[in-house]
């Protein structure tokens, strides 16, 4: 206790008590909890402000989603959670409430598209690896803007393109699918730009119609002569120039294709617009083949069977592809009682006068008038010998009877001829039938006859006297002979000898010439020797002259012995 | 009698009985023998304890529905975690010790020491005199149970620094293990604040 005397001496009783006053300045502690309202207050605002919109999503399944742990996500970037997963009342489907925050709450419409990102791996496409790690997450396209929506269908299989991809839509017309499937590539020349989006049958539900999108900027390349082909597996062909394969991508070959281009010869034209419907050939060849829009048909009778002729078969004029057998049938006429084979041929005129867009199909039937009065003809050709595949050739024989067209049912029957093979059967036949109208008989008759006159004509002549002037020349001729034998026999035994004795002595002088000169005879080898001798010698007396030259007095002092 | 009336004072610090005999006055007291400042009761010991009581309140909201972790897994997306989603998780899983644990010291405790305390500031605000001995007993008990409190943070941070494998994975924590920690603190400091003697002065007020 301090000591303080002054203190302890003061009466504490008597003294006034002060009056406590409590401070009326609020305490600087009332801070702490302006500081804590002004935090959790401004938390609050914040997620209450930036809470976006609860949006339902049904899927069909919920595979790899949990609750409240997976995220919406666009362009990978999280734009909400998933909050509650719940069936729908008849328990088809999962329902998932997902919370988006506010920046996409403008985006969720009509043309937005939900989907689950799951790893994928198909034959032409691997995606959604990463999400074997991280776990499945709803994928967000906004789409072009809508009115807004809040409850969605989520799509089995992300969309192909999304709306921020530029190009173009298109639609093809084919007869079937093929192997194509969403997500096929489409490509240009080998590149892949683009693919098919989706399919359906069209509204008579007797065609398909596939539609794709390309990538800008290839959609510049499709114009309205553009040609697209189904470019799935690959084409063999084997002709005369080999074999050629022809293939598209490995992809085309696994999962289909489809590739497009300017058919040979094709002007660009103008740009096809976005939903421009194309036709899509079988096959490339397809292509190159039916380019023609226009077909007439026309009909033939042909007199002989027509076995070997088939639908497809090619109509050739002079050789070149006018067209093809559309039908062959058998017609019985019960007026004649007899079967005629009346032949369709679908003749695509294009072929034949170009893709003039002012062809007149009637100017083109009065042209063929014209070529049939000229004697154009159609017969049967054989095309292969092998397989003895029949095609029909249509050519100008001028020597035919003067025919017309003939019109059933407003299609032009056109006159034929008959085959070469036919023809020459026919001349054949000619032939024989002149030959069997030769009388023999009266033939052999008649020179029987004329040998018996002859022979009784014959033994008239004197033949004795002749015999006789006959063996006396030929005496004279056989001494001449004799004597041209004995001088030719002369010149045999005497001459000839000699003159080959002659010859044989020649012979053996050249032969000893030859052999005393040849390269590797003696004289020849010693001459060679001589030479060698001689170039010796002369180099010998080179270096002496050289020595003497230099050494004059080695003359008379003999040579010194050279220092080392 | 108590030392009040006695004119002596009981250092906060080193508990030295001093007489002072005029207080209050306007120079201060020091404790002779270590120097604090003297005072018959703790500064402002009401005020101070009611605003970190309501802070504590503020601040106990986000604490709980702010994630306090942010927990990956190897093909897991994300998981975010608040108290008692944490809690029911471990519920859910079969550790309901765990949970227990969980929820007694972060839920329970906080709340029990924030009423208890409101109940007590309420008492001396309406001047009761009522079972001063049980609820002075509430006050140590406060003290006694308030620092387990801190148990979740300590999980907290332990987990964060130890569950670090990269893609494998991996926990953070959340903003809600901020707030937690900052209400555990100021309930720390409230009830540091709260001067249980101030429930009995009233008594003493009464019996004069």
């Amino acid at each position: 206790m301090p000591d303080d005397p002054q203190k302890d001496e003061l009466p504490r009783d008597d003294a006034p008590t002060a009056a406590i006053r409590p401070s009326k300045r609020l305490s600087i502690v009332w801070l702490v909890p302006l500081v804590a309202l002004a935090i959790s207050g401004w938390l609050l605002y914040k997620s209450w402000s930036e809470k976006g919109p609860l949006i339902t999503i049904t899927f069909k399944n919920a595979e790899r989603i949990s609750e409240g742990a997976s995220k919406i996500k666009y362009k990978d970037v999280d734009i909400g959670e998933v909050e509650t997963i719940t069936f729908s009342p008849d328990m088809k489907q999962v329902v998932v409430k997902a919370r988006i925050d506010k920046v996409a709450e403008p985006h969720l419409t009509d043309n937005t598209s939900f989907w689950i990102v799951r790893p994928r791996i198909t034959a032409g496409k691997i995606s959604g690896l990463g999400t074997l790690l991280s776990g499945s997450y709803i994928s967000m396209e906004p789409g072009h803007p809508g009115t807004q929506r809040r409850n969605f269908t989520g799509l089995e299989e992300a969309p192909f393109i999304t709306t921020d991809n530029p190009g173009k839509y298109y639609i093809l017309k084919a007869e079937g699918l093929g192997s194509l499937d969403i997500g096929s590539p489409v490509s240009y020349r080998q590149i892949k730009v683009g693919q098919v989006v989706g399919y359906g049958f069209d509204d008579s539900g007797q065609a398909v119609h596939i539609r794709i999108f390309v990538n800008a900027p290839h959609d510049q390349q499709i114009s309205t002569n553009t040609s697209f082909w189904n470019a799935s597996g690959f084409e063999l062909n084997l002709d005369a120039t080999g074999i050629k394969l022809d293939t598209e991508s490995l992809t085309s070959i696994l999962s289909g294709g489809i590739s497009f281009d300017l058919p040979p010869q094709g002007r660009p034209g103008t740009i096809a617009k976005e939903n421009t419907t194309f036709e899509l050939f079988s096959s490339r060849k397809a292509v190159n083949e039916i380019k023609y829009h226009l077909t007439d048909t026309w009909q033939v009778y042909f007199n002989q069977s027509v076995r070997g002729l088939t639908v497809g078969a090619p109509v050739e004029f002079q050789g070149i592809k006018i067209g093809e057998v559309s039908s062959i049938n058998l017609k019985f006429e019960s007026i004649t009682m007899s079967f005629r084979t009346p032949v369709m041929l679908r003749i695509e005129p294009e072929r034949i006068f170009g893709q003039d867009p002012d062809f007149n199909t009637t100017d083109g039937q009065a042209i063929l008038n014209t070529f049939i009065t000229r004697g154009m003809r159609a017969v049967l050709k054989n095309g292969n010998l092998l397989t003895g595949q029949l095609l029909i050739d249509f050519d100008f024989y001028p020597n035919q009877p003067a025919q017309k067209i003939t019109y059933e049912d407003a299609i032009p029957v056109l006159p034929t001829r008959q085959t070469e093979l036919q023809l020459l059967t026919d001349s054949l036949s000619t032939i024989l039938n002149k030959v069997e109208k030769i009388p023999f008989q009266q033939i052999s008759e008649d020179l029987h006859a004329l040998l018996k006159t002859t022979n009784t004509a014959i033994a008239q002549i004197p033949v004795q006297s002749l015999g006789e002037d006959l063996r006396a020349t030929l005496k004279a001729a056989n001494t001449t002979m004799t004597h041209i034998n004995t001088m030719a026999e002369t010149v045999n035994t005497q001459t000839t000898p000699a003159i080959t004795a002659a010859l044989e002595q020649l012979r053996t002088t050249l032969a000893d010439m030859e052999h005393s000169l040849g390269s590797d005879s003696p004289t020849n080898h010693q001459l060679r020797q001589t030479m060698r001798d001689i170039s010796t010698a002369v180099r010998s007396l080179r270096s002496l002259s050289d020595y003497l030259d230099r050494h004059p007095e080695s003359i008379i002092h003999g040579k010194e012995d050279e220092m080392p | 009698m108590t030392g009040r009336k006695a004119g002596l004072i009981s250092c906060h610090t080193c508990h030295l009985i001093c007489p002072c005999p005029d207080l209050p006055s306007p120079e201060f007291h020091q404790c002779p023998r270590c120097g604090t400042r003297l005072r018959v009761r703790k500064t402002n010991s009401i005020p101070r304890c009611w605003a970190l009581v309501l802070a504590s309140f503020i601040l106990y909201l986000p604490a709980n529905l702010v994630p306090i972790t942010t927990t990956t897994v190897l093909g897991r997306p994300s998981k975010s975690d608040t108290i008692m989603s944490g809690v029911i998780y471990f519920l859910d899983s079969g550790s309901w010790y765990i949970a227990l644990i969980i929820f007694i010291a972060s839920v329970v405790v906080p709340l029990m020491k924030l009423f208890i305390l409101t109940f007590l500031l309420t008492s001396l605000h309406f001047g009761w005199d009522w079972l001063p001995l049980e609820r002075t007993r509430l006050f140590r008990l406060t003290e006694l149970v308030g620092r387990w409190s801190m148990v979740d943070i300590y999980v907290v941070t332990i987990l964060v620094a130890l569950v670090r494998f990269g893609a494998f994975a991996n926990i953070e924590a959340g903003p809600g293990a901020a707030y937690f920690a900052a209400l555990v603190i100021l309930t720390m400091f409230a009830a540091e604040s709260f001067d249980p003697r101030l429930i009995w002065d009233r008594m003493e007020d009464h019996n004069a």
